[in-house]
């Protein structure tokens, strides 16, 4: 096990080298610059080459890699040229947010996702298992911005039962620490709500087709005629088969702890990562870009080991085989 | 499309359902509520570079004086804010301030000279690296007789010498003089905010919420009126105006215009309007040949409806455009009207140009090259967009094809920069100061310019390059009224409207001046009714 992650660790990082390489240069020969963001006649264009020199976009690319990759290499993402703010700052207040954001969504994704494969699979085909099907399809092809902003309409402004926006009401700061936190929570239902419906349609899918495989599964005859109790037959020896396809699902989830969902974050004015990379993006600041895809990269290396752990957790051939 | 289609359906149930009608009321009695869709991105003035972050940091490192919104008759004039009196010497080569004796810091610190030199310093440090130091340029030096009086002195007389001097806020040396420039990308400015203006910082939330609350040591008796004034940051249009719609703010200074009904019909709401200081052009390549030609370009002025253009794209909030002086302004050349809606006038003067359609094809052709061209402008931008379409439309009932080209706006600048477009749909945005340099002086090969198009007139060079040299506005108006018809005549653009700003204003604020200067002109002095503020 400990030779698996040691292997995947020493494979990440050229990857990851690769990866910021590649950004690094599209970044570069993509067109506009930070400049473009103040063009502006009050500003001469004499200013903006000036902007440019201050940032040293006009020293050879050559030298602006190696300068960046030696920073980073120290643990040094440079500064924000949108923000004039060390890149590590303006990343890591959006971190917070964007962790508990996508993080209570997952729960809540996977719990939702968990109920409905299970009640499906009670009577295959049944009238539940059809009405849960196509409610959850129904609710996996909306875009999620329209289910945001009708949950605001419904939820915010006709019933007044959550707040629109925000992670915080005006004036929470004055409340005691947990009249803060139930704020906090008020806040974090609807867009986390919102998130976990947008995608709990996959996982209950992948579970119920699993719990179907399953339930034909040899084993599972055998150990019916062993006379296993039916509660224990189902929570462990169909159940726990059946969560393999969640674990994948589970380490493709990763990366969205750290790399946000833009659409839900706009509508609910969420300070997450989702919209720093678009603001980044859209504004050519170049070290938050990369700073980004760096993270995010990352993440999805450190997402499919994950699930490469938890199959083996759950699945003592592959526990064996590595 | 899609997504705005849907958006509007959702701010149309939003309004349909009378909003906030189920829920409770959330404006808090003691505070203003202002939205926005775009946070603050530093909180050092030096090093932040949105008009909103100007807006917001003046509130507290004020400005000497204070430029008044009173540019339609004369140039703008200026009210006392740090320093209570100045006056210019006879040769008009030095300006002298009188720094107010009762301004102060809000850590009760005096402001005096000592703090304009600092500020001085500040903006000519390359390490800070403020792109404002260049309107400095005529300012040769700076010295403090004493502690409440402050000198300038310039290179050449000039009318904006004022203007030059004034348009940035000063910074409080005794509290940053100890954090070397080299420092100041890391570090973290609210630590260091200070305020010598009606409000102080008492919280940011980063991408949420600005929170500022009155200075008790501001030296202006009796302001500000109100206690708090919080900026809550809403990214997405729909979503701000659905808070506003929901009474979940008492001000928003962008209200999208065709939304402008809605707020209108809301007996909470007042509806405030005024002429900004933009226009919306199409911009003709003049390298390209087929522009070439100004009577090809007029015609194609004339043969767009631009008062359909101005109702699509503003729901009619602005006016047609003229030329390069905004109709506002005081320098402008009130002899010139707008081009008319005339698509007949613009057919006989293609044809005179030789553009006839030969092929029979419906498309307008000279020398087998038909009339077909590009039209450019920044994707993600609905108003633009739709300029596009009905210019596409109005072309082709003259026998112009149009084909749309959006383009991500980085991708755009790229493009302007290097000449490579045909025509492009934008806007600029003016500031009080006339400078037609950057645009329409003629640019030389390789220089940096704004003058995309191309645009070349050895007289209106001429006459730009007088009106920098004259030191008074009395003499350099009958040039820019010159300049102006010499454009107009040329047609480089097609100035299609200069908009209306629409702004909404909760009724339960009293006292609130919105205006083209800035959106928080007078925010001192706005109150709440009913709060005894």
């Amino acid at each position: 096990m400990s030779r698996l992650i040691l292997r995947r660790v020493l494979v990440a990082v050229p990857v990851l080298w690769l990866v910021v390489t590649a950004t690094f240069l599209a970044v570069h020969a993509a067109p506009g610059s930070v400049e473009d963001l103040v063009a502006d006649p009050s500003l001469s264009p004499a200013a903006r080459l000036a902007i440019r020199e201050h940032w040293r976009l006009d020293r050879p690319l050559g030298e602006q890699y190696v300068r960046w990759l030696g920073a980073v290499a120290a643990g040094d993402l440079g500064v924000s040229f949108l923000y004039h703010q060390p890149v590590a700052t303006v990343l890591g207040r959006a971190l917070g947010p964007t962790a508990l954001l996508a993080g209570t969504a997952l729960l809540l994704d996977l719990l939702l996702g968990l109920a409905v494969a299970v009640v499906s699979v009670r009577r295959p085909h049944g009238v539940a298992d059809r009405l849960l099907g196509g409610l959850s399809l129904l609710l996996w092809g909306m875009p999620p911005f329209w289910l945001a902003l009708m949950a605001v309409l419904v939820f915010s402004l006709k019933l007044g039962w959550l707040p629109p926006s925000h992670m915080a009401s005006v004036g929470a700061a004055a409340l005691p620490p947990a009249a803060r936190a139930v704020d906090l929570l008020r806040h974090l239902i609807l867009p986390a709500g919102v998130l976990a419906l947008a995608g709990f349609a996959a996982t209950a899918r992948y579970l119920r087709a699993a719990l179907l495989d399953v339930a034909a599964s040899r084993h599972l005859l055998a150990a019916r005629a062993r006379g296993v109790p039916p509660r224990r037959l189902f929570w462990v020896h169909t159940l726990r088969p059946a969560l393999l396809p969640v674990a994948t699902l589970l380490g493709l989830a990763v990366p969205a702890l750290v790399s946000g969902a833009l659409v839900v974050e706009v509508v609910f004015s969420w300070p997450g990562m989702g919209r720093v990379m678009w603001t980044a993006a859209t504004a050519r600041d170049i070290p938050v870009v990369l700073a980004t895809t760096l993270l995010a990269a990352g993440a999805v290396l450190a997402g499919t080991l994950l699930a490469d752990l938890l199959y083996a957790a759950l699945d003592p051939r592959v526990r064996e085989s590595v | 499309m899609r997504r705005t289609m849907l958006s509007s359906l959702a701010i149309a149930l939003a309004a349909l359902s009378g909003c906030g009608g189920g829920g409770t009321p959330t404006l808090p009695p003691d505070t203003i509520v202002i939205g926005k869709l775009a946070d603050i991105e530093n909180w050092n003035p030096y090093l932040a570079d949105s008009a909103f972050a100007e807006d917001v940091l003046t509130l507290l490192y004020p400005t000497l004086a204070i430029e008044q919104p009173d540019y339609t008759d004369h140039p703008p004039s200026f009210e006392p804010w740090l320093a209570s009196s100045w006056e210019t010497s006879e040769d008009g080569l030095s300006l002298t301030f009188h720094i107010d004796p009762r301004a102060c810091w809000s850590d009760g610190v005096p402001v005096t000279a000592e703090d304009v030199l600092y500020t001085w310093k500040v903006q000519h440090d390359p390490a800070v690296g403020w792109p404002g130091v260049e309107d400095k340029a005529n300012i040769t030096g700076i010295e403090a007789p004493d502690d409440h009086t402050i000198v300038f002195r310039f290179a050449r007389r000039d009318p904006y010498a004022m203007m030059d001097v004034n348009d940035s806020p000063i910074v409080p040396a005794h509290a940053w003089r100890t954090i070397p420039f080299e420092d100041w990308e890391r570090t973290d400015w609210t630590a260091h905010a200070l305020s010598a203006g009606p409000f102080v910082l008492e919280r940011h939330v980063p991408q949420q919420e600005i929170d500022l609350v009155r200075n008790e040591a501001y030296w202006i008796p009796g302001r500000p009126a109100v206690s708090n004034v919080v900026w809550r940051i809403v990214p997405d249009q729909n979503a701000l105006l659905t808070q506003l719609l929901g009474h979940r703010l008492d001000f928003l200074e962008a209200v999208p215009p065709r939304e402008a009904g809605r707020v209108e019909a809301d007996p909470a709401l007042r509806l405030i309007v005024f002429p900004d200081r933009a226009y919306a052009y199409i911009g003709w390549n003049l390298r390209r040949p087929l522009f070439a030609d100004r009577n090809v370009r007029t015609a194609l002025t004339l043969a767009i409806d631009r008062d359909a253009i101005l109702r699509s794209a503003r729901a009619g909030y602005g006016r047609p455009g003229v030329g390069p002086v905004l109709s506002t302004m005081w320098a402008f050349d009130r002899s010139l009207e707008p081009l008319p809606y005339d698509p007949e006038r613009a057919r006989k003067l293609l044809a005179a140009a030789g553009w006839r359609d030969t092929d029979g094809d419906g498309v307008l052709d000279r020398d087998g090259v038909p009339f077909a061209f590009d039209l450019m402008t920044n994707a993600g931008n609905d108003t633009r967009r739709d300029i596009v379409v009905l210019v596409q439309a109005d072309l082709a009932r003259i026998g112009i094809e149009v084909r749309p080209r959006l383009l991500e706006w980085g991708v755009m600048t790229g493009k302007l920069e290097a000449g490579e477009f045909d025509a492009v749909v934008g806007a600029w945005r003016e500031s009080t100061r006339i400078d037609l340099g950057p645009v329409w002086h003629s640019a030389r090969p390789g220089e940096p310019t704004y003058n995309w198009v191309g645009y070349a007139n050895p007289e209106v060079d001429r006459l730009i390059e007088q009106v920098e040299a004259l030191s008074d506005f009395g003499r350099q108006l009958p040039l820019l009224h010159e300049i102006q018809r010499l454009i107009v005549a040329d047609q480089p653009y097609t100035f299609l409207y200069e908009s209306d700003r629409v702004a909404a204003l909760s009724r339960r604020v009293r006292g609130a001046d919105v205006n083209a200067a800035s959106p928080y002109f007078n925010l001192d002095r706005w109150s709440l009714a009913g709060t005894g503020e």
